[in-house]
């Protein structure tokens, strides 16, 4: 259950981390501020016990009484922790109360209290000071054994690394019960999108009474699904469109081959049909072909290449193309296009050619079709013109979409099969270009295609 | 001359077989990359026809293995239409290519251009029954009557002169007379042969442009 990579654990341990660096913190801080409260205490009652012994000496006493009238500091001598010399100026001992045996230490003399810790295995805390009794200097150290303070202290800190521990697990438990909880409808999230399937691509997630962050990773996710299930429906539908598009030319094919076979027929009857044959195998392949160059542009693995096109020249090139079946129409190809774009030769060209076979196709005998280039800055827009029926409002969202026919009574074997605007619009994609159309009573029908200027 | 097909696909090697038999060639079949290794380095053939998805031994190797000891032309038939499979097809030393499915018009017309070894001469004079062209002075008559053409169409029946008899398809067509190397799906050499035979069959009782349906249009003298 506590797999590192999961998120409640993570977050547990985090907590757990948190905690330790909080409480650690909180800890170090405490016991540096008691040790320093305890050393001073220390110091204040080192500097007091001098205070008095010097005041008791002051009135009087002179050191050789104080040797006898041992019960002034007989407080001391009980207890193993304190310290007392009295040197006179020879570094003789005069007064010793030392139970430990610590070597009477060589001090400086000094008119001031002065503190210091002595060093070496048995640890104390000295203060001293010198003073003058009857012409005589003495030195007065009182001291301390730090043993009793460090054992304290040394258990005090034995309880806040216990401390630290036990709170920092606590915290990660808790951590890990919060974040579970926390997680509760992230689970929630799975759960729903585990139903969703490609027969229930409709079924979206429920972000009702949903935290604010899972109601926005919802709707992301929500929108995503609408866009795959726009996708996807469109893709079932070019399936389903392919289909019945292959269906018609293997109908025929089928049907007067069968026809052909029933009887004997003339050579002449046998060869109708096998040339009738071609021209629906010919029909299949362009279909094919058609459909194996939208798949190809749509999938953009590949780099597109590109160089500079002039168009101008290359309208001109389709013009003369175009132009036999422009005067069976008595139309006139007009070409006023000019500028040069980055794009794709070959792929630019067959756009091209689509959108002129299409204003061909569609437009009204005996008048002219126009190609013609606008200058948009950056850009150049080429636009294809015919007059002729127009195209409804309706239709103009779907003319780009596949085996798309304004009028399903116009196809035919010259026909693109559907799929010359899809394609014109999936070559300006894969040049991030932009194709439009544009169709009214007044102006006709405008197909344009946007480009990057070279 | 004689043709090597290395092809694993039965039918279309059979039709391969038949087809460019019949156009007058010696065919030999081999089925896998092995077979064809075998008969190259057995026997001398002018053309080897190549299909690039093969068992055994696959296609490039193949190529490779037959450049590394003639210089026979090679046209390779490949399914895959990615310009990269051309463009490697090409740099190891095949001639020519075709993407399946192609017509065998079109076939055809590329092995007859790869076993014209040298280059074709430019030519300046036709004939055909009562048909003259004069391509320097660009003037076409028949029987004598001068026909004036627009520049595509004369085009157009140059092409047809010059492989006078032999059926050329829609697309080689549209790509020699207007440069267009796409499979365009209207009918613009229909409409451009048509405005062609209005002005040079029309008038005359003797046509010389044929349709062959299906296949595509040649020009002879059928009297």
């Amino acid at each position: 259950m506590l797999a590192i990579n999961s998120l409640a654990t993570r977050l547990s341990l985090l907590f757990a981390l948190v905690s330790m660096l909080l409480l650690g913190s909180i800890g170090t801080y405490l016991y540096h501020s008691l040790t320093r409260e305890i050393a001073w205490r220390d110091d204040q009652m080192l500097q007091g016990r001098l205070e008095r012994l010097e005041a008791i000496l002051s009135n009087g006493e002179s050191v050789d009484m104080l040797q006898h009238r041992s019960h002034l500091y007989a407080n001391m001598m009980g207890n193993r922790d304190n310290l007392l010399w009295i040197l006179d100026n020879t570094g003789q001992t005069l007064i010793e109360v030392n139970p430990s045996d610590l070597p009477v230490p060589n001090l400086p003399t000094t008119n001031t209290v002065r503190l210091m810790e002595t060093a070496g295995p048995v640890q104390a805390r000295l203060a001293w000071h010198t003073f003058e009794q009857e012409g005589r200097p003495l030195t007065l150290i009182a001291g301390k054994l730090l043993d009793e303070r460090n054992q304290m202290l040394r258990a005090y800190r034995l309880r806040l690394w216990f401390a630290l521990a036990i709170g920092a697990l606590l915290a990660f438990l808790l951590g890990w019960g919060v974040s579970r909880h926390g997680l509760q409808p992230l689970r929630r999230l799975i759960e729903q999108a585990n139903r969703i399937n490609i027969r229930q691509l409709d079924r979206r997630l429920d972000v009702t009474g949903e935290a604010q962050e899972i109601s926005n990773l919802s709707h992301g996710l929500n929108r995503m699904l609408d866009r795959l299930e726009d996708g996807f429906s469109q893709l079932s539908r070019y399936s389903a469109d392919m289909a019945h598009e292959l269906r018609t030319p293997l109908t025929n094919l089928l049907g007067q081959t069968q026809h052909a076979l029933r009887r004997e027929r003339s050579d002449a009857e046998y060869r109708q049909v096998l040339e009738s044959n071609i021209e629906e195998y010919e029909r299949l392949s362009r279909m094919i072909d058609s459909m194996l160059f939208l798949a190809r542009t749509e999938s953009p693995s590949r780099k597109l290449i590109c160089d500079s096109v002039d168009l101008g020249e290359m309208v001109l090139q389709l013009c003369e193309y175009f132009e036999g079946m422009a005067e069976d129409g008595a139309r006139a190809l007009i070409n006023e296009a000019s500028g040069t774009v980055v794009a794709n030769h070959d792929l630019i060209r067959t756009a091209l050619a689509n959108l002129i076979a299409n204003a061909l196709r569609h437009g009204s005998p005996g008048t002219p079709i126009h190609i013609s280039t606008m200058d948009l800055g950056e850009r150049i827009k080429l636009c294809v013109h015919n007059h002729g029926p127009i195209i409804s409002p309706d239709d103009l969202t779907k003319v780009f979409e596949r085996f798309y026919r304004g009028d399903p009574a116009r196809s035919g074997v010259v026909d693109s099969g559907g799929l010359g605007l899809a394609i014109v619009h999936s070559i300006a994609q894969w040049h991030d270009g932009e194709v439009q159309v544009e169709s009214n009573a007044e102006d006709g029908t405008t197909f344009s295609l946007t480009l990057l200027r070279a | 001359m004689r043709i090597l097909v290395v092809e694993d696909e039965h039918k279309t090697a059979d039709y391969l077989c038949k087809g460019l038999g019949e156009s007058g060639y010696s065919v030999e079949v081999a089925r896998d990359g092995f077979d064809a290794q075998h008969l190259i380095n057995e026997s001398e053939f002018d053309l080897v026809i190549l299909d690039v998805m093969l068992p055994g031994l696959n296609g490039w190797q193949l190529l490779e293995l037959i450049r590394r000891r003639s210089q026979v032309p090679v046209l390779f038939l490949t399914a895959k239409d990615a310009v990269e499979d051309r463009v490697k097809g090409l740099e190891l030393g095949a001639d020519d290519y075709l993407v399946k499915p192609f017509s065998f018009v079109e076939l055809l017309a590329r092995v007859r251009t790869l076993l014209r070894r040298s280059p074709p001469r430019e030519r300046e004079h036709f004939r055909v029954a009562d048909l003259e062209m004069d391509v320097l002075r660009r003037r076409v008559t028949r029987k004598g009557e001068r026909i004036a053409l627009t520049n595509k169409e004369f085009a157009l029946l140059e092409l047809l002169l010059d492989r006078e008899s032999e059926v050329l398809s829609r697309t080689y067509i549209a790509s020699r007379v207007w440069q267009m190397n796409f499979d365009s799906d209207t009918n613009v050499v229909e409409v451009a042969v048509r405005r062609l035979r209005a002005k040079v069959d029309d008038p005359f009782t003797q046509k010389l442009i044929h349709t062959e349906r299906g296949m595509g249009y040649v020009l002879e003298d059928r009297s």
